[in-house]
């Protein structure tokens, strides 16, 4: 099995899914399972070797794939994520039109996704971001109505990073000569620094549109709303992650550790830290103020991105491994979240929190699983998100930057006003009378929660695991290795444990059970029998959803719009009125072209005659 | 007062926590609730008691019904009695809860309130100055002691007398009954 | 090793006589500014033995696990902060740790209180959350300032470069003590910003369909949550202690200071706790990490 096969089964089982469902509806459904699961097997095949290899030759230049650890970890979380997205479709999409199409798209944004981390010349990265590109946007606008809207929005955003791309590959090419990423990367690191400055620019340019940090992060709360649940998984699970596997490409493969650390004398990565925390904090303050579910997590994820950036770029090892593994985690509990939210919504019909209440009785699993998600997006000890929030911010404390550590910290904060908002609004308190018979959640639709937060569990108590396999990534490229052990990290500035701090977690549990437990008899009563000074508790009426956050909401709305939008729609509406006017010159009407042609002869005439221009 | 008897709280645990901290639920049914205040605040204190108001009948053991009942507040006091755990104890405060007081002939109030929900014990006075409410509570620590102070047992056990009763003032009740009465209504 | 064990047994008993002892002491001292007796000091065990003896209610399963995952976070808080010389799990990630352990108590209480269904609950819960919001930003700042200024992440480190009488309030870092010292009302819940659990307004907040066993649970909770709140400040700005005697002395005085505080204030809005605690504190504690700043 070498990797231009992968490529091809991918590719090849996206189209013959498309084929088999004209067939029957069964046959490709079991179809589409079956290849992206069985693409996992190659890519755990390759863990830990590294091959490079020539599949096809564009007009002279060679195109290259190649599978290195750091590739190998974001392949393996692409796979899996889609994965659980397609067997999690199986029930959602249950009886939708345009299935078929459906299924396609899932199947060929996940080969070019794989496509993207194995490439290994800019022109294979290139065709491959476009694909992804351009089947997000035609699965963004699957449903019809705002769907439309957003995609539009996106596609026009995504447009602009490829022409930025397009626009540093070529002049790439035509100083470098060959677009091969090794020997781009020794041209660069002898080229001039304005130079690399700009190529730099260029390139992240497009990868902070896909990766959604402020101010190019507009089309995220449209696009995660709108498009399926199950691909609302991908997309911000992995997809917006494209980006992130982008920048750690340009910033470490290509230009190199000290390169990029000292451009401009060290301002240029402080740039993007500055800019990770301003995604950090207004996002998540912008989340707490929404009402929709599946929009207050896609402004969850913008705010979570800035976490990985800023790992990413703060320059330590530390960081960067704390980086990595918050990209690793993000993608588990976002797209836990994610298929929760999808399948209160399936069961519903409705993702308006304003509205939705006390389904823990009657979801209880869909319940466990969301609770789990939004602990780790927390970030509490004894789940993955507490491990790589800890070793970004002990980079940040101990490197001397308290104001960035305090933006990161405040930001945690910010993360539990809004994760419990989500899941008060939707599982606790009063059960409405509309729902009262609402059904469980399908066995599809089961499975892939119950996974990821087994994912989420585990690789909290024993973040070793992956923790080994980043730090081969951040050694591979210059930094200094880790202690990591498979209970975490010991490093001589200080120990995780995490097994410790499990084992203590366990036995307070106990002690507190068996406190409670030696109490006196108790009675259960029902969620009616509440106080409400001695009157009757009507139905429907005692549920405290709607403006959660008064005081607070109250104070920081003014300040917490999306400035950043407004701006864009000012610019966009400027350029509509500009071309508005300027169309008014195409009249249909015959004599004022020949008059444009007449006067435009004249202007040349006196041009040549009176100035002499040539 | 044997609070510091040793010897006692741990051969009865139970009874002497229910005797020395008696938490009365502050809810305030007619004009007798003005004497409250004075009793809880620093000219009578009934902290040194182990007495303080608590907001909500889930926290609370005690029960002062202060001053006369009329109708409507009847079924806000039954609800919140019941809503109170057990082991629980009523105090009827005042001379309108025992026989009617001041308002014997009304159409309105409730004249025996024993009938409704039951008592452990009343003061009598049109209203009793705030000591009488210490020598209530002192008096339901006696009746601790004794195994007197049953009131609660009795609601459980002559359930079906009590709802029948609530229900020939009270018209039909938007509540289910506490207990199982058995024989098939509501 | 048997140290060890026997550190993490009597740690938390010992955090649970000091925390029973301050809840008694708090309402005895609050009596007498208050110009009466009040209960003996013994009163919050005779309330403990009451409260176990009596029946509860419970909505539904998290109903009862949030209070216990409450009570489990603040045991297993004790275990991290030293107590004069014991402290079990000194070596387990430092006050980050701390900072993500203390969330889990307000979780906890949200999450039953969720299942409690009453309005009441909900109103207290999100107004706990938001005088959280309001308090972290000082006590962030006032963190940050005392990890750059010694540079270290573990408690432990802090006081061990606190001995000799170097207490943290008497250096560079007094403004930041101060700043702290301010919001210490806030973490504690008691007045002036007890709003949160406001028994005339809410019917307690979180509190008001707690009985029985739940609420015995309630009330150990709040007597550890004193404990390790004081317990740190402590710690952090006044030298921790060389052993527990010295570091209960410590916690008493400004305890006192802080039931002097509680007879003495109304209680705050929660647009007006949230006005003041993001102002002066928030000044105050810049301050202080702008100045260990310029000096390191």
């Amino acid at each position: 099995m070498n990797l231009a096969q992968l490529g091809f089964i991918s590719f090849g089982g996206a189209f013959l899914t498309y084929l088999l469902g004209k067939v029957s509806s069964k046959l490709r459904d079991a179809f589409a399972v079956f290849i992206s699961l069985i693409l996992i097997i190659p890519i755990l095949y390759f863990y830990g070797k590294t091959e490079e290899l020539t599949y096809f030759s564009f007009l002279g230049l060679p195109l290259l794939l190649r599978i290195n650890p750091l590739s190998w970890i974001f392949a393996i979380a692409i796979q899996t994520i889609t994965s659980l997205s397609v067997i999690f479709s199986l029930s959602y999409m249950k009886g939708r039109e345009r299935l078929d199409f459906y299924y396609l798209m899932l199947l060929l944004v996940n080969a070019g996704m794989l496509g993207i981390v194995l490439s290994a010349d800019l022109v294979s990265f290139y065709i491959f971001w476009e694909i992804m590109s351009w089947s997000t946007f035609l699965l963004i606008s699957y449903n019809k109505g705002p769907a439309l809207q957003a995609g539009m929005k996106y596609i026009i955003m995504s447009i602009i990073g490829s022409v930025a791309m397009l626009i540093g590959i070529l002049s790439l090419y035509a100083n470098c000569g060959s677009l091969d990423i090794t020997l781009v990367s020794s041209f660069i690191t002898q080229a001039s620094s304005g130079y690399t400055l700009f190529i730099l620019i260029s390139f992240c340019i497009a990868f902070g549109i896909k990766n959604a940090i402020a101010p190019f992060h507009t089309w995220l709360p449209d696009a995660h709303s709108e498009a399926p649940s199950p691909f609302s998984a991908v997309l911000s699970g992995i997809l917006i992650k494209m980006g992130t596997y982008g920048f750690i490409l340009f910033m470490y493969a290509i230009a190199g550790l000290n390169l990029f650390l000292n451009i401009g004398g060290g301002s240029f990565h402080y740039l993007f830290c500055v800019l990770a925390v301003i995604t950090i904090i207004v996002p998540t303050f912008i989340a707490v103020l929404q009402d929709d579910a599946k929009r207050l997590l896609a402004w969850s994820s913008i705010a979570q991105v800035g976490y990985i950036i800023l790992g990413i770029t703060i320059g330590t090892s530390l960081g960067f491994v704390g980086g990595v593994f918050h990209f690793f985690n993000h993608a588990a509990f976002k797209s836990l979240l994610f298929l929760s939210i999808g399948a209160v919504e399936y069961r519903t019909g409705t993702r308006d929190l304003n509205s939705l209440g006390g389904l823990i009785k009657r979801m209880p699993i869909t319940f466990t699983c969301a609770l789990i998600g939004a602990l780790g997006l927390i970030g509490v000890p004894s789940t993955n998100g507490f491990v790589s929030k800890w070793l970004i911010y002990k980079t940040l404390i101990l490197g001397k930057h308290p104001f960035l550590a305090f933006i990161a910290l405040f930001g945690t904060w910010g993360t539990i006003l809004y994760s419990y908002k989500l899941i008060h609004n939707i599982f606790l308190g009063q059960l409405p009378e509309k729902f009262s018979n609402v059904q469980k959640s399908p066995v599809t639709m089961r499975i892939p929660v119950i996974f990821l937060s087994l994912v989420v569990v585990v690789f909290g108590i024993l973040p070793g695991i992956p923790l080994k396999v980043i730090d081969t990534i951040s050694t591979s490229f210059g930094f200094q290795p880790q202690n990591v052990e498979i209970w975490g990290i010991a490093s001589e500035t200080g120990i995780l444990n995490m097994v410790n701090i499990f084992a203590a977690i366990c036995v307070a549990l106990i002690i507190a059970w068996l406190l409670f437990f030696i109490g006196d008899k108790k009675v259960n009563i029902s969620q009616d029998n509440s106080y409400a000074a001695g009157a009757h508790v009507p139905r429907d009426k005692y549920h405290h959803t709607v403006e959660f956050y008064n005081p607070l909401s109250a104070m920081i709305r003014p300040y917490f719009r999306d400035f950043v939008d407004d701006f864009y729609q000012w610019l966009a509406n400027g350029v509509k009125n500009v071309s508005d006017k300027t169309r008014k010159i195409y009249c249909g009407d015959l004599g004022y072209y020949i008059t444009y042609i007449v006067l435009f002869f004249a202007v040349l005439i006196i041009l040549k005659m009176g100035l002499k221009l040539w | 007062m044997d609070r510091k008897d040793i010897k006692k709280w741990f051969k009865a645990p139970g009874k002497m926590g229910h005797k020395y901290s008696l938490w009365a639920i502050y809810f305030c049914t007619g004009c007798g609730i003005i004497e409250i205040p004075p009793v809880i605040t620093a000219r009578w204190d009934a902290e040194r008691f182990g007495v303080i108001p608590v907001a909500t009948p889930r926290q609370a053991n005690l029960f002062l019904i202060t001053g006369y009942v009329s109708v409507k507040t009847l079924r806000a006091i039954i609800r919140t009695y019941e809503q109170m755990p057990d082991p629980k104890y009523a105090v009827g405060f005042g001379s309108c809860p025992i026989n009617g007081g001041m308002y014997w002939d009304s159409y309105n109030t409730i004249k025996h309130l024993d009938k409704y929900i039951p008592i452990d014990g009343w003061i009598a006075g049109c209203m009793p100055r705030p000591e009488a409410i210490f020598v209530a509570v002192t008096h339901l620590w006696t009746l601790i002691d004794q195994g007197k102070a049953k009131a609660y047992v009795n609601y459980r056990e002559k359930y079906k007398y009590y709802r029948e009763n609530q229900e020939r003032v009270l018209g039909k009740l938007d509540w289910p009954p506490l207990y199982s009465i058995g024989g098939g209504n509501d | 090793m048997v140290i060890k064990v026997l550190e993490i047994i009597v740690s938390p008993i010992l955090a649970f006589i000091v925390g029973v002892f301050f809840l008694g002491l708090f309402r005895k001292i609050t009596a007498r500014l208050h110009w009466r007796y009040g209960p003996p000091i013994i009163q919050p065990v005779l309330d403990l033995i009451k409260l176990f003896h009596q029946q509860g209610f419970s909505h539904g399963p998290v109903f009862d696990l949030g209070i216990i995952l409450a009570l489990a976070g603040s045991i297993i808080l004790v275990l991290f902060i030293p107590f004069g010389g014991i402290c079990p799990l000194s070596n387990s990630g430092g006050l980050l740790v701390i900072l993500y352990i203390m969330l889990f108590a307000p979780l906890g209480i949200a999450l039953s209180g969720g299942e409690g269904a009453n309005p009441n609950i909900s109103i207290g819960v999100s107004r706990k959350l938001i005088l959280a919001l309001g308090y972290e930003v000082s006590f962030l700042l006032v963190l940050l300032t005392l990890m750059t200024y010694y540079n270290t992440i573990s408690i432990v480190d802090i006081v061990e470069n606190q001995r000799n009488f170097q207490w943290a309030l008497f250096s560079p870092l007094a403004l930041s003590g101060i700043a702290y010292f301010l919001i210490l009302p806030a973490m504690l819940g008691i007045r002036p910003f007890d709003v949160a659990g406001a028994p005339q307004e809410i019917s307690s907040g979180p509190a008001v369909e707690y009985g029985g066993r739940h609420l015995g649970l309630f009330h150990i909770w709040h007597a550890f949550s004193l404990f390790i709140y004081i317990a740190l400040f402590v710690d952090l700005f006044l030298g921790g202690g060389s052993n527990p005697l010295t570091f209960f002395i410590k916690m008493l005085v400004v305890f006192i200071l802080l039931t002097f505080i509680h007879g003495v204030f109304p209680r705050f809005r929660i647009e007006q706790a949230i006005k003041y605690l993001w102002k002066w504190p928030v000044i105050i504690s810049l301050l202080g990490l702008i100045l260990v700043m310029i000096i390191r």
